[in-house]
């Protein structure tokens, strides 16, 4: 037994081609290995803004989780936030609710006592209940639906009229599927929103739960007189959320959020622009040229990528060698990131990724640029034996490289808050040169 | 109402219960799931998960694996990962998913062993039920299938002593141990799973907790209520405290005394607190937010198992 992480280099992975991508490389073939990026991956509630912070983006609401007691028990990660208190509840499934499917016909009333709890204790009504179901409710085939109707029918004619239940579904099953539950939930919240006049200078930007960090974009659409620029991050109030109604088109930053800009499309009349992350200054300015000219708005980017292009070649100047890790446990895609590197002149040595065939356009340039690049799958069972003493590099970006190169320098990426545009690459940039002047210090 | 919290999260279900206990042994560990339960195993139950690495994986399963019972696709998984994975035998662990379509166990050790040389131990958990049935049940099934009559091993086994019930303290077991277990001189059961291995094994054994064990926590005055693992508890009304036990886990008859209560819900325990007539509570600082209102002296008595603090 040779005990060591199977990889591919990306020579040999374009040669193969999009259709003979090897089974080692992909989800779904093997056991999963239990990484960082795996829990992150293949967890729906485990890591950053999986289901269960995702239903709670929306403003004034709280979840009853309705689940076996292993689905919620990670959530008292989230449930020590100072923002989550009074706002996770749990209805334990038992055996017989497997059985019997009781559980569902006790949600209505433990919604209600959920509200009174909260009223009692002094605390405000919340405006929605997300009720939250797992696997065990998808295999059963739950109506979640005319369950969350029934809980509002329920309430009609009590103190906590008009109070809204909606569902959300952490069906991990599912996360391959046509609808995952992150594309799902997306959908759920949107659904809140109800067709009201519109306003030629609001814009949403959705996608992400957490806000974006201080990108140009947004700038760039204020100087276009866009007074309104909302996230759902950004809603103080469930008042405020509603007024996304309001707008004249939605950005869509993440594709996750695509189903959900399609409904408001269909549902409320907001037509939707989908923007990519990427760390290539040059696409970063293809994208805001598409931007200017479908939306009419002038978009002067000279500023900002001379500020990106000079944060590269700051780093490039400082470490001229320098050689980089990247996992896919980071605000970016790791084969993008990757080939923006190694087009910025430094070298890449190990990925860390699923080679999944939408991906594999960045894994022919990358074999153009550095066949030897090494790519491992983070889900792969071997990646037990994964020896850091392989690597050559002098930095690792991602949380899962970290896990893999403990000792070699890092730059997480993995914040809450989303990074975009010429600010991702400007920030990462000087975050990478950050971390290696800290570690020679 | 039966079932609703309000306050506390969800405690340490079954199946990381089971999988804290095979951890130590080398075992290449399989949770059927698609991949959630194995993310609350390693991402918070299982503390040495950060520390080392193991071979705990998730089945990877997705929705049409579960409705059509791909079982011949898990065990060609299995075998995939054991030719590429060094490893004394394979632990599959059950959650809610196999417990809702039904998996046949037994059928699925038969299958797997079919393709591999190792043996398949079973661990049939499902997720609704709380840890201390999870070990319970791993320790049975390596039991059943290891321990072998020795006429003399170690002077002493500590069954029970896991991450869950004493957080870093814990004392692990090897496969060793557990292939001569029937040849310890004593056996000690650390906590309630371990009280139901020793009673397995049909063999004297000691109820104590090595760690209180002489070892009273400082602040405990007065009458008290231990809120932690029987076993916990016990040593420490062993060690001359006047105690009432109140677990949330089993609490076996051999441990229990008048006054001494197994609860569930939220509201018991506040009932126990708010009309006990207890100087001093001893249990997880989480709970006390529970009981805002107790005006007596609250020795924090950390739980992994409930509050997943170290």
């Amino acid at each position: 037994m040779k005990r060591e992480a199977i990889c591919y280099t990306a020579g040999e992975l374009a040669e193969r081609g999009k259709n003979n991508i090897p089974d080692e490389l992909l989800s779904g073939n093997n056991l999963v290995y239990s990484s960082p990026a795996t829990l992150a991956y293949n967890s729906p509630g485990a890591e950053g803004f999986g289901v269960k912070r995702a239903g709670l983006s929306v403003p004034e609401s709280v979840m009853l989780i309705v689940a076996p007691g292993c689905c919620g028990r990670n959530t008292s990660l989230i449930s020590s936030m100072p923002e989550y208190k009074n706002r996770f509840f749990y209805l334990e499934m038992t055996e017989p609710d497997l059985v019997t499917g009781r559980h569902l016909n006790k949600i209505p009333e433990a919604v209600k006592e959920i509200l009174t709890f909260l009223k009692e204790g002094g605390k405000s009504i919340p405006r929605v209940v997300m009720i939250c179901i797992t696997c065990v409710d998808a295999l059963l085939g739950t109506d979640m639906d005319r369950v969350c109707r029934k809980a509002e029918d329920f309430l009609a004619g009590s103190a906590f009229a008009g109070v809204k239940v909606r569902p959300c579904y952490m069906y991990a099953l599912t996360r391959e599927g046509r609808r995952p539950p992150m594309v799902h939930v997306r959908q759920t919240i949107y659904s809140l929103l109800e067709p009201m006049g519109k306003d030629a200078r609001s814009v949403n930007i959705i996608g992400g739960f957490a806000p974006l960090e201080n990108t140009e974009l947004k700038t760039y659409l204020e100087l276009a007189g866009i007074r309104n620029i909302r996230q759902i991050s950004t809603c103080g109030t469930y008042e405020e959320f509603l007024k996304m109604a309001s707008a004249n088109f939605n950005l869509v930053i993440d594709p996750e959020a695509r189903a959900a800009a399609e409904d408001m499309n269909k549902r409320l009349n907001i037509p939707y622009i989908e923007l990519t992350r990427v760390y290539s200054t040059d696409k970063i300015r293809s994208q805001y040229k598409a931007l200017a000219s479908v939306t009419g708005i002038d978009i002067d980017d000279t500023f900002e990528k001379a500020e990106a292009d000079e944060a590269v070649a700051r780093l490039k100047d400082a470490y001229p060698d320098l050689v980089l890790n990247v996992g896919e446990c980071t605000n970016a895609n790791a084969f993008e990131l990757s080939l923006s590197l190694l087009r910025m002149g430094f070298k890449v040595d190990e990925i860390y990724a699923v080679a999944a065939p939408e991906n594999f356009v960045y894994v022919k340039n990358i074999a153009a640029l550095s066949p030897d690049t090494k790519i491992y799958c983070n889900m792969e069972p071997t990646m037990l034996y994964y020896k850091i003493s392989q690597s050559k590099a002098s930095i690792t970006v991602g949380k899962d490289a970290k896990f893999y190169c403990p000792d070699i320098p890092n730059v997480s990426w993995n914040q809450d808050t989303r990074p975009f545009g010429y600010q991702g690459v400007r920030d990462l940039m000087n975050k990478i040169c950050e971390a290696l002047k800290e570690a020679e210090a | 109402m039966k079932g609703l919290r309000k306050v506390l999260t969800p405690f340490a279900p079954d199946q990381s219960g089971a999988s804290g206990v095979l951890y130590s042994m080398g075992a290449l560990i399989v949770i059927i799931d698609a991949g959630g339960c194995t993310g609350n195993v390693c991402g918070f139950d299982e503390p040495r998960w950060h520390e080392s690495r193991s071979a705990v994986f998730s089945a990877g399963l997705r929705d049409m694996d579960a409705i059509l019972g791909r079982d011949e696709l898990l065990a060609s998984k299995i075998k995939s990962a054991c030719d590429r994975i060094d490893t004394s035998f394979v632990a599959v662990i059950g959650t809610p998913v196999p417990a809702t379509i039904g998996t046949d166990y037994k059928a699925l050790k038969k299958l797997i062993e079919s393709k591999i040389d190792i043996p398949v131990l079973p661990v049939i958990t499902n997720g609704m039920k709380l840890y201390n049935e999870g070990e319970k049940q791993a320790y049975k099934a390596l039991i059943d299938e290891f321990a072998s009559d020795t006429p003399a091993y170690r002077d002493r086994i500590v069954i029970g002593m896991t991450p869950l019930t004493y957080g870093r303290y814990h004392e692990d077991l090897t496969l060793d141990d557990i292939r001569n277990i029937r040849g310890a001189g004593e056996l000690i059961a650390a906590s309630s799973s371990g009280i139901d291995a020793c009673e397995y094994l049909g063999k004297d054994f000691k109820i104590v907790s090595p760690l209180y064990k002489d070892n009273i926590p400082e602040g405990i005055k007065g009458r008290t209520l231990v809120c932690h693992d029987e076993v916990v508890g016990k040593t420490i009304r062993d060690a001359g405290v006047d105690c009432d036990i109140a677990t949330f886990f089993k609490l076996h008859d051999i441990a229990k005394q008048d006054g001494d209560k197994k609860i569930t819900e939220e509201d018991e325990f506040i009932d126990l607190v708010r009309n006990g007539g207890y100087d001093t509570i001893a249990a997880d600082i989480c709970l006390r937010e529970l009981v805002p209102d107790f005006e007596g002296r609250w020795v924090d008595l950390k739980c992994f198992a409930i509050s997943g603090r170290l």
